[in-house]
């Protein structure tokens, strides 16, 4: 009986996968039919944004319209759109969760669980438990170097290491009023250590740009030598040849987790909900591991030279600590640095 | 010992000869006027002689220094000349006084010594209440007085005019012209005055150079220039006359309906055709036939027109082919087609070139 | 004995026609037109600066929110002390330079000439990321450059600091007061000068007392046009300004427009700006109207260059130099950039790569699309503006209507409100329904419109005024209406200059970003914004190669401008 059972397991396993794949043909014919969608994206980089969205067209025939900016700008756009009744964003991917609480609680958002949704890693599963959004992105913010002008050895271990006073004149940041990975991350060590520990980063004179990839650039410059970037696009400049590295911080790296969702009234359904399965499917992890985001299916490893996810210490803020602390450290922040 | 001389002034831009060969000399104290249509080079001979422009050949000189060659020329700053624009060139900045009182100050007078003379030449040009206006403020006949206040009050060696009259309106080029030669008399300064108008010439100067296409025509007073004419440019310029195309034949020079003896006119013993220059003024209308020593020509009257002070009439000789004009006083009235006779005074019939 | 003829002047005052005239149809649509693009978007950004948001009704809310922070009074007091600091300087570049190339011998006039022209085609934020790499606290050019030489710890330069961002908006603005400085120097008639010379005055003390206080009203007009395209700037103080930590007024409404957008309030923010112009215009025009100060009679005659002697070395030094700030640097160092696999290693062979403009181009969704955005955006703008100045000027030149002053202001009143203003004004009249323009290329096409629509109208009037009536009264009386006229007589008469206005339009309309950061929506993107957009990674490679992108896709519109209307076209007044 065991046998049979497990043989019934199985066949019913090899056949819900092809009544699924029937629906998802479905979707690619209705997706091809709507031909385009428009993306707001901060998760990634341009470049890596822009590849993402290459390759769905590659693969279902859709055009992406690729808009990437940061998180607080998408949003702003965003609200611009909704406040002028102009649907023009069909999958919304911001890096600041709190966007994601108010939007659903207004109702903007489509409700739209994809298959692959089930088949990322378990950690980032079920971020939304009413299905109005998922995880499609996950990273890590780190203190980050320039390796020809910071040996390893001399270079930051934890957060309070920025502080010290031999790195003044040579710190980079983004802005928590532009990124949300700075904003979460800001959150996180006001969390940790208070706002005092801005009051002293300030001292120590940081090079602030807007987005966190900003630190990349200025490192790569020999602008500024040490930084609190983002892992993904920092070994990503590193693997291309540029002088960087990450020293992940022995008091906890940031855990970004970014969903998207599906914006209501969307005028190309199907492409926005295809767009929601490639997002957490093999092929797209394949693109993140490639550009050092953290891939989210276990399929794909980790690319070389980054540590895998379970051996790292992440510390990360709750949704609802998000959702209104980041207003406020963004006004704190402009208070402290004057702008 | 000439006040200022030209030697051969010549001025080439590229090709074009904008002066040739210009030579004068001037007395002190003397008023010559630079006589011509525009583009004779008059304006151009009034900038070398201040120093604006370097001469191509020839030299000036002034109380016998060499001030332009083309090799050196004495910037104008130093030549202690004065000039007055066509634009007045007043300088819409500073009051009547600071205009007239620059020149003093660029030759650091003192202030009492400047504010004393700048008031006295005020008052010579009738201006002395208007010291503290500005420019925007006074009438173009104002603004030509401050300019010649400021060029006078220095005491410069040489006056030197660029058509100043030409924006001002009939009325008041008239007057103006007999201020300039007041203040000229008064202050007895050398002045080279450049216009297009010969009525102003004629006004104004001691002599006058007429000019034509960069060249001299003549150099004379003005009665001479307007009675013996030397070139046909000359006659036909200033003032209005007939031109008379004559032919030696034996003893007579023969004309267009009429001849002459050839005896009794100025440089008859020429050969070939001989051109004379005969003003409308020298000739006379009667209806009876003259008798006496001058020429009688019978005539129709081709046209008329009447111009308040005087008659203007086409009269042709019998058998002429052109009519000859004649001016006489408004009360000599003859109808069109009348017979008349003309009475021309041979010793009028000026041979030009 | 005089007789007088009493003159009737062909352009006095003509009465009405009551006969009906088709050409009437169009007079009124251009009023029409005139009033939406100018008065309303105006009308609008004062009422909603009273209005409160959502609801609508009056209220002061806005204005206490707008200046009831320290910050935002702060950047306030910024803007007003950069828009002095760099109209300063940028007379400092200017004004000998102007002397010198309108007035005296120095060697390399036409080359000098040439450079402002340059200079004046590049954006200021294209001029901002030039001067990033440039002076960059630790990786700039310069300051690499300094500590090899001398051994030190860190270069002298900052570009993030006030003074840095100072430097940047006066090198791109001072061709303006080079515009203005030369025509007036070239307007001044040269014997005014000559009168001073023969009265004894040599060449300095000529300058000193006639020739500069004659212009002195046109330079003062150009350092405050220079102070008022400063307070107005967006990209390059959005990109220096953040990272030295300043706050300016256009960045703090960029701020407004944030999250949540709160356009009443940028309405209240915005109008001590607008304020402040039309101050500093009203100051302008009465210290040109003083004293007559228009020297413009008289022949001139040769006019004779002022001899430098030895300074004439010393004077084309001090222009390459200025040159070199503004032109030479950094276009060799976006070169540089934008060939370079990553700009900080530097000029190495193994660092050269196309594959920023293989990005750019072809990989970047929006990029490509953005330029071509931003020339058919100001294609059209310049065609709108021209022909609709066009019309206008003819208007009011002809004065086919009463008041027709009124409309001759309103074309040049867009003139004194900053783009960003203008944008903010726009985006509240017509962004939201019944018009519902958000996002549209419409909204831009028409905020580029009535920014522009000063030059076109002044050019036009002069251009028209140039024209003798009689010619277009030879078509009526022939029976061909006014409209007649104008299609068949007077616009292909003005060909020439219609097409140095549209080109005058043109190239800056390209390259426009104040108007365009709030009005741009996904699809609309210009080229200006999408440089802005790319800086916020901090992609100065990419950067730069759409920036060089951008220029040299200028060229060709210049080369045509220039042939058509002379070299120094840009540089003058107008292009007529």
């Amino acid at each position: 009986m065991k046998g049979l059972a497990r043989l019934a397991a199985v066949l019913a396993l090899a056949i819900v996968p092809a009544v699924a794949r029937a629906d998802i043909k479905a979707l690619e014919e209705a997706a091809k039919k709507e031909g385009e969608l428009t993306w707001y994206v901060a998760h990634y980089t341009s470049e890596g944004a822009e590849e993402l969205g290459a390759e769905f067209t590659k693969l279902y025939g859709v055009k992406v319209n690729v808009v990437r900016t940061t998180a607080q700008v998408a949003y702003q756009r965003l609200l611009q759109d909704l406040k002028n009744n102009q649907a023009v964003c069909d999958v919304f991917s911001s890096t600041d969760v709190g966007h994601y609480v108010r939007l659903k609680a207004e109702g903007k958002f489509e409700k739209y669980t994809p298959e692959t949704a089930a088949k990322i890693l378990p950690a980032f599963q079920n971020f939304d438990p009413d299905g109005y959004y998922h995880t499609t992105s996950a990273g890590l913010v780190v203190l980050t170097y320039n390796t020809s002008k910071v040996k390893a050895e001399d270079a930051p271990k934890k957060w309070q290491d920025l502080l010290d006073i031999k790195w003044k004149g040579k710190v980079s940041t983004g802005h928590p009023g532009f990124s949300g990975y700075v904003g979460t991350w800001v959150l996180m060590m006001k969390n940790l250590y208070g706002w005092s520990y801005f009051e002293k980063l300030e001292k120590n004179k940081p090079q602030i740009g807007r987005s966190i990839n900003d630190t990349v650039t200025a490192l790569n410059a020999g602008e500024r030598q040490v930084a609190a970037g983002a892992d993904g696009s920092t070994l990503f400049s590193a693997a291309r040849g540029n002088p960087l590295a990450v020293s992940y911080p022995s008091d906890g790296s940031v855990l970004i987790i970014a969903p998207s969702a599906i914006m209501k009234g969307t005028k190309h359904p199907s492409a926005a909900k295809l767009f929601m399965e490639y997002l957490d499917s093999v092929e797209a992890a394949k693109i993140n591991a490639k550009h050092f985001a953290i891939p989210l299916r276990p399929e794909v490893p980790p690319p070389p030279g980054a540590k895998p996810l379970s051996e790292i210490k992440t510390v990360r803020p709750s949704v609802a600590e998000i959702d209104k602390g980041i207003p406020d450290v963004i006004e704190q922040w402009r208070d402290t640095f004057g702008n | 010992m000439s006040k200022l001389s030209l030697r051969n002034i010549a001025r080439r831009y590229g090709a074009v000869d904008a002066v040739a060969d210009f030579s004068l000399d001037l007395a002190p104290g003397e008023f010559v006027s630079l006589l011509g249509p525009s583009g004779c080079g008059k304006t151009t001979t009034l900038r070398m002689i201040a120093g604006f422009v370097p001469p191509s050949a020839g030299t000036i000189e002034m109380d016998g220094r060499q001030i332009s060659s083309p090799a050196t020329v004495v910037p104008p700053e130093k030549r202690r000349m004065s000039m007055i624009f066509q634009s007045y060139a007043i300088w819409p900045n500073m009051t009547v006084g600071e205009n007239v009182g620059f020149g003093l100050q660029v030759r650091r007078l003192s202030r009492g010594e400047i504010d004393r003379k700048v008031d006295a030449i005020l008052d010579v040009v009738q201006m002395r209440g208007l010291k503290d206006r500005y420019p925007a403020e006074l009438s173009g006949g104002q603004q030509q007085r401050v300019a010649l206040a400021r060029a006078i009050v220095v005491e410069p060696e040489v006056l030197l005019l660029d058509e100043p009259l030409s924006n001002l309106d009939a009325n008041l080029r008239e007057e103006m012209r007999f201020e300039i030669r007041r203040l000229h008399d008064e202050f007895k300064i050398t002045t080279v005055y450049v216009t297009h108008d010969q009525a102003e010439a004629m006004v104004t100067s001691d002599r006058i150079v007429v000019m034509n296409r960069g060249r001299v025509e003549q150099i004379d007073a003005p009665h001479v220039l307007y009675a013996r004419p030397r070139s046909r440019f000359v006659a036909g310029f200033i003032g209005r006359t007939n031109f008379l195309e004559g032919s030696l034949q034996g003893s007579d020079v023969r004309f267009d309906g009429f001849s002459a003896a050839a005896s009794v006119l100025e440089g008859s013993n020429a050969s070939g055709a001989l051109l004379y220059s005969l003003r409308p003024q020298a000739i006379g209308l009667t209806t009876q036939k003259p008798n006496g020593g001058r020429l009688a020509v019978e005539a129709e009257i081709a046209g008329r027109s009447y111009l308040g002070e005087y008659w203007d009439y086409q009269a042709r000789p019998l058998g002429a082919a052109k009519p000859l004009r004649v001016s006489m006083g408004p009360n000599a009235v003859f109808e069109i087609g009348s017979r008349v006779w003309l009475e021309i005074d041979p010793a009028a019939m000026v041979r030009v070139e | 004995m005089t007789v007088a003829v009493s003159s009737v002047g062909t352009s006095a005052a003509r009465p009405i026609r009551l006969s009906f005239d088709s050409t009437w149809l169009l007079w009124v649509g251009i009023i029409a037109v005139l009033l939406f693009l100018v008065v309303s978007p105006f009308v609008y950004l004062v009422i909603t600066s009273f209005s409160a948001q959502g609801t609508g009704e009056f209220t002061f809310a806005n204005y206490a929110t707008a200046y009831g922070r320290a910050r935002y009074i702060d950047a306030l007091l910024n803007s007003l002390k950069l828009g002095a600091a760099a109209a300063a300087l940028a007379g400092v570049f200017a004004v000998p330079l102007a002397w010198a190339v309108a007035r005296t011998d120095m060697p390399g006039r036409g080359l000098t000439r040439i450079l402002v022209l340059a200079t004046f085609i590049t954006p200021p934020y294209t001029g901002a990321v030039a001067w990033i790499l440039l002076a960059g606290p630790n990786a700039g050019w310069l300051n690499r450059f300094f500590m090899l030489l001398t051994g030190a710890e860190a270069g002298p330069f900052n570009i993030y600091s006030f003074t840095g961002l100072a430097i940047v908006i006066a090198l791109y603005s001072f061709p303006y007061i080079f515009i203005f400085t030369t025509a007036a120097l070239e307007l001044v008639s040269s014997e005014m000068e000559d009168a001073a010379n023969i009265l004894g005055a040599g060449a300095w003390r000529t300058m000193r007392r006639v020739t500069l206080p004659l212009a002195l009203p046109a330079i003062l007009g150009g350092l405050i046009i220079c102070f008022l395209e400063a307070i107005a700037l967006f990209g390059s103080p959005a990109m220096i300004a953040i990272p030295a930590r300043f706050n300016v007024v256009t960045t703090q409404l960029f701020q407004f427009f944030g999250n949540p957008v709160r356009v009443e309030v940028a309405a209240a923010y915005a109008m001590p700006l607008l304020g402040v112009t039309v101050l500093l215009i009203l100051v302008q025009r009465l210290l040109t109207r003083r004293k007559g100060f228009v020297a413009l009679t008289g022949k001139g005659g040769e006019r004779r260059p002022i001899r430098l002697g030895r300074w004439r070395w010393a004077m084309f030094g001090y222009a390459m130099l200025v040159a070199t700030l503004s032109v030479f640097l950094p276009y060799l160092f976006l070169l540089q950039a934008a060939f370079a696999k990553a700009w900080g290693r530097g000029f190495s062979l193994d660092n050269l790569s196309l594959r920023n403009f293989h990005f750019v181009l072809f990989e970047h969704a929006t990029a490509a699309q953005s330029v071509i955005n931003s020339f058919l955006y100001a294609g059209a703008a310049a065609t709108a503006a021209v022909i609709l100045t066009l019309g206008v000027a003819y208007i009011v030149t002809r004065r086919l209507v009463p008041f027709g002053g009124i409309l001759g202001f309103l074309c040049v009143a867009p003139f004194v409100i900053p783009g960003v203003v203008l944008a903010i004004g726009f985006y509240a009249a017509y962004a939201p329904p019944p018009l519902a323009l958000y996002g549209t290329a419409l909204i831009l096409i028409l905020a580029f419109t009535t920014r522009f629509l000063p030059i076109g109208f002044v050019n036009a009037s002069a251009a028209i005024r140039s024209l003798n009536p009689e010619m277009e009264e030879a078509v009526r009386v022939l029976g061909g209406s006014r409209l007649t006229a104008l299609r068949r007589v007077v616009a292909p008469l003005l060909k020439r200059s219609l097409l140095g206005a549209w080109l005058l339009i043109f190239i800056p309309a390209t390259r426009e970003l104040s108007a365009a950061i709030f009005l741009y929506g996904p699809n609309t993107k210009v080229a200006s914004v999408m440089i802005f957009d790319m800086s916020e990674e901090g992609n100065f490679e990419y950067l730069a190669a759409l920036a060089l992108i951008l220029q040299v896709l200028t060229l060709p519109l210049l080369w045509i401008g220039m042939k058509a209307l002379g070299r120094d076209f840009m540089l003058r007044r107008n292009a007529t």
